[in-house]
């Protein structure tokens, strides 16, 4: 499985010359299965580049959606794919008791938001409500589960061969709750990140920032951190970075994430603040000679 | 153990910060939760106890009727509440770790989600104290 972050930042797109390094684009990630099967988490305005990174004779891919905000939808009407009548689109996300997937995202892809409406799609785009069991998309097992956030959100876990990968971007799992006290099946998205090759979570808030942003549904560095220590995760990525954070306080987080990592018993290599454009090959294997940087 | 649903998770973490006594079942009416508030009146912290199947924790609490006669487990509001997915209230004493006998309210309403039924939750007031908060 091949991991590329295409969109790091929380919220809202924050482009500029202090965000050049962790990006300036929302929530997206590439995932490249072990079949060569392509599957997107997340529409945020990253997808936008990797729609252009796809060869346009590709006629299938699968979007996994988080949630409908903004910040991970945006980009679905301008990911070129969605323009090509050859390509066929499945769309992925939480059911609500209130309305369709469809007709939920068409509130975005419809006038006057947007220049065209669902219908008017070239592609063959379908949505499907995330099941409550186990499916599976080509060789990977796909496992979706409602985290805390701020309304219906989920958190995805892709299993494929013996890499496996947890993707919670927008996750409270410390709201009104101790996570280093709870039982592990009390923590919300503890199954879905359990022992995965690689985390990608929800690292919106420096710990200072956190008491101010009590229930809008992101996470402190300390609670990512203890989140990611107990449920094993080989590696973390810290991601959906706060559009105030400019890269030299992303850099300085890094660093204070590392050294709490360390604290916690982990290794300082094993935990990373997410960029745009990075990749990672599952299952990771941390060399045991990397240094902390 | 299998992960709880979020729904229950993002209960238990309300009622762990509410002074009013309130219990948790699952969808399958196991009681997986009662806060310090429900604890006081029951004369026993839930970690003492830990989860308690379906037709046992009726019979911990008593619960007995006006008259001093055992109330059937169906009609607890509890029970009502999470097999029949609608709301339930009922006046009845329960009997504490202590052996005392108290006169509640009880009120449950049942935890639906678009997946169907997670559960219910039931608060409960000394039907003695009229008004102001449980301490
Ligand atoms: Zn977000
Ligand atoms: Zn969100």
């Amino acid at each position: 499985m091949r991991v590329k972050l295409w969109g790091t930042r929380g919220s809202v797109p924050s482009p500029g010359p202090e965000t050049i390094r962790y990006g300036g684009n929302t929530s997206c990630v590439g995932i490249t299965l072990s079949d060569g099967s392509l599957l997107a988490l997340d529409a945020g305005t990253g997808i936008r580049n990797l729609g252009i990174s796809l060869p346009p004779e590709l006629t299938r891919l699968h979007i996994l959606l988080t949630h409908l905000h903004l910040d991970h939808i945006q980009g679905l009407v301008f990911f070129a794919p969605a323009f090509r009548a050859q390509t066929e689109i499945v769309i992925w996300g939480p059911a609500s008791p209130e309305a369709s997937l469809r007709d939920r995202i068409a509130r975005y892809i419809s006038a006057p938001l947007s220049p065209v409406e669902v219908r008017e799609l070239p592609c063959d785009v379908s949505f499907r409500h995330t099941p409550e069991t186990e499916w599976e998309i080509g060789p990977a097992r796909i496992r979706a589960a409602s985290v805390a956030h701020r309304g219906p959100t989920l958190g995805y876990r892709i299993d494929d061969g013996e890499s496996s990968l947890a993707y919670i971007p927008d996750h409270e799992p410390a709201l009104g709750a101790d996570i280093d006290a709870l039982e592990e099946d009390w923590i919300s998205g503890f199954a879905l990140a359990r022992d995965a090759s690689l985390l990608i979570h929800d690292g919106q808030y420096a710990d200072d920032e956190y008491p101010d942003h009590i229930g809008w549904g992101h996470s402190s560095l300390s609670h990512a951190l203890s989140f990611a220590r107990r449920s094993g995760a080989e590696r973390t990525v810290l991601f959906h970075h706060d559009p105030l954070h400019s890269d030299e306080r992303l850099d300085r987080l890094g660093v204070e994430a590392r050294k709490h990592w360390v604290e916690l018993g982990g290794k300082a290599e094993a935990v990373e603040l997410g960029s745009e454009g990075s990749t990672y090959e599952l299952p990771v294997r941390v060399p045991a000679t990397a240094k902390a940087t | 153990m299998s992960q709880r649903p979020l729904e229950l998770i993002l209960a238990r973490n309300l009622m762990s910060a509410l002074s009013t006594p309130a219990f948790l079942v699952d969808e399958g009416g196991v009681l997986i939760f009662y806060n310090e508030a429900a604890g006081m009146l029951l004369g026993k912290r839930f970690e003492e106890l830990g989860t308690v199947g379906p037709e046992e924790w009726g019979s911990l609490f008593g619960p007995l009727d006006a008259d001093g006669k055992p109330i059937p487990y169906d009609e607890l509001p509890l029970v009502v509440a999470v097999r029949n997915d609608r709301p339930a209230h009922a006046n009845f004493k329960i009997r504490s770790a202590s052996g005392s006998l108290q006169m509640v309210e009880a009120s449950a309403f049942p935890i639906l989600t678009a997946h169907g039924s997670r559960g219910a939750i039931a608060v409960f007031w000394p039907a003695s104290s009229n008004g102001g908060a449980h301490r």
